[in-house]
């Protein structure tokens, strides 16, 4: 009885944290502005409702008058002109006073030209996440040969290693590349760079971690011939380790095309870039293509790495 | 790299396990190039030990181990367990590995890495790495199956071949027929005995069978209470 009574309070004593966040927190989260998504007309210019992002955009329209060295009778292929008459409002430089007229522009129109720019930034968005793994084995693997108790290099080489690996995990990408962005500019290079060095410090540590975790009793069999520590390595560690590595490295391929769609929104190149750009000029269709691309590359992808898996384990 | 057998001196040798286990106190024999010796001994009474301090792979507390006059704690020790071929109570074989390869293994001192790597060993190194396989009994279809899908008796043979292939100046040999049949044990030592003599290597093999030591060995150790025990030496050279 009188445990039972000590103990009633303090059950419900988790409530107060939440009570005091709704209480506190709540309003300043502004949580009303979830129902201006499923508004008709927004009230702001900034704020466009989910309605407009709907359809996807996958048509480009260049105005022919940026367009000099078009010639109308041989258009690209899949193109066509479209002229439209649309009114304009100009200050006319006489009166000072607006007038309106109507404008005849004519646009150079492909059906599906948006698709092929989001297909090349697809693919640069690929190349990023591969050439990001590229870089992190070659930074990661001496680092995990250093860090690794079963390569067995001096004590303090393997400590700094394992600060270095820590150190490059605890680096986020988006924050890398943010600063990378800032240090040599927009584009791809900054993206390659963030993801490499981020993964490095996963690629020291998982290697080095399959390194221990092999059967030490055939490599110190191996070491005893007199054998010297790259050839110990080549014939008693690597037939033991070789799946994992595979298996680390596809986890981080895998990751780091995921993490390459993200950081083009700081200015490190790929599909996220585009898709920053186009948010800011309130093109919200073509965000929607964007976003669709990115679903089915990532959707493939994971396919793609289970089918792997699953392959290396039989 | 065939040669002449090493001699090996073991003196006043005290070997002592991480845990503090005891296993010698003040040991001591002198073997001659070329002889093989059985060691006998109960279970536990540091066959297993000693061997491992012959080769280099546990550090004396005390005492002394020359193999071919040269001491197993100094920095060149390598050179010399360049020329020792060692098996396994517990084979130690890579698992992943195929069978040929954990042999071709057994060269890893004496070729360069890349040719490890990329499994270019010199038709030589090849034959003799198959040519041995074949005599321990173990069939071409093997050589290419993953070490660990062998039986207990298959594995152990893997590993005698790795231990031969080099041809090593001293074999020492931890119960290189315990997970054999009769027939198939004295097969294989007499194999080892052939291998000795043709390259003059010393052997050191332990043995739980003192009738097979009888016949396979030039000279019987016995390790009993930390040392070996005097006097039940047998000097009996056999014709082969
Ligand atoms: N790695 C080890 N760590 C701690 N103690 C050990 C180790 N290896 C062996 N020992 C101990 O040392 C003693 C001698 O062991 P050893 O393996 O040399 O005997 P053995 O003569 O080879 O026995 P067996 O015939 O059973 O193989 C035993 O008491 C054993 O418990
Ligand atoms: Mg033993």
């Amino acid at each position: 009885m009188k445990a039972e009574a000590r103990l009633m309070p303090k059950q419900g004593l988790w409530l107060v944290p939440v009570v005091a966040l709704i209480a506190l927190s709540a309003p300043r989260m502004e949580f009303g502005r979830v129902g201006l998504a499923f508004a008709s007309d927004a009230s702001a210019p900034d704020i466009a409702g989910l309605a407009r992002f709907w359809p996807p955009q996958i048509e480009t329209r260049t105005d022919i008058a940026n367009l000099p060295s078009l010639d109308p009778d041989r258009l690209p292929p899949f193109s066509r002109l479209e002229t439209s008459t649309a009114p304009i409002r100009e200050l006319d430089p006489d009166t000072l006073e607006t007038t309106t007229r109507m404008s005849q522009r004519t646009w150079l129109v492909s059906p599906l030209g948006y698709l092929g720019d989001v297909a090349l930034r697809m693919v640069e968005t690929i190349e990023i996440g591969l050439w990001g793994t590229l870089l992190a084995v070659v930074a990661g693997l001496p680092l995990a040969f250093a860090r690794s108790r079963a390569i067995g290099l001096p004590f303090a080489l393997q400590i700094s290693a394992r600060l270095s690996c820590a150190a490059l995990r605890a680096l986020p990408e988006l924050l890398v590349a943010l600063l990378l962005v800032g240090a040599i500019g927009f584009g791809p290079t900054a993206g390659v760079l963030a993801l490499g060095v981020h993964a490095a410090g996963f690629i020291g540590r998982f290697y080095a971690d399959a390194f221990d975790d092999a059967d030490q009793h055939p490599i110190e069999a191996i070491r005893a011939t007199g054998a010297g520590r790259m050839s110990v390595f080549i014939v008693a560690v690597l037939p033991q380790v070789r799946a994992s590595l595979a298996s680390a490295t596809l986890y981080i391929l895998d990751r780091n095309v995921r993490m390459a769609t993200v950081i083009g929104i700081v200015g490190a190149g790929g599909i996220g870039q585009e898709l920053k750009g186009r948010i800011d000029l309130y093109e919200f269709g073509h965000a929607t293509t964007i976003v669709i691309a990115i679903f089915i590359v990532v959707a493939i992808l994971d396919e793609f790495a289970a089918h792997l898996r699953k392959r290396q384990s039989s | 790299m065939s040669g002449t057998g090493f001699s090996i001196s073991v003196r006043d040798l005290s070997l002592r396990h991480g845990n503090g286990d005891v296993v010698l106190t003040g040991a001591a024999v002198e073997v001659a190039p070329g002889t093989i010796c059985a060691l006998l001994g109960a279970s536990g009474s540091g066959k297993s030990s000693l061997l491992a301090a012959l080769g280099g792979r546990l550090a004396p507390v005390a005492g002394q181990v020359l193999i071919g006059g040269r001491p197993m704690i100094s920095r060149s020790r390598r050179r010399v367990q360049a020329r020792i071929g060692t098996t396994y109570q517990d084979h130690r074989l890579v698992a992943q590995a195929t069978v040929l390869d954990n042999v071709l293994a057994g060269l890893a001192p004496h070729v360069p890495w890349w040719r490890c790597a990329t499994g270019r060993y010199a038709p030589a190194h090849l034959t003799r790495a198959t040519d041995l396989l074949e005599r321990l009994g173990l069939h071409a279809a093997l050589h290419h199956r993953r070490a660990g899908s062998l039986s207990g008796g298959q594995a152990q043979r893997v590993g005698i071949a790795r231990a031969l292939v080099a041809r090593p100046s001293l074999l020492l040999a931890d119960e290189p027929i315990a997970s054999l049949d009769p027939q198939t044990a004295r097969d294989v030592l007499a194999l080892i005995a052939r291998e000795a003599r043709e390259s003059g290597a010393t052997v050191v093999c332990a043995l739980h069978q003192p009738e097979l030591a009888a016949t396979f060995a030039d000279r019987i150790l016995t390790l009993h209470e930390g040392a070996f025990r005097a006097g039940v030496e047998q000097p009996q050279r056999s014709a082969a």
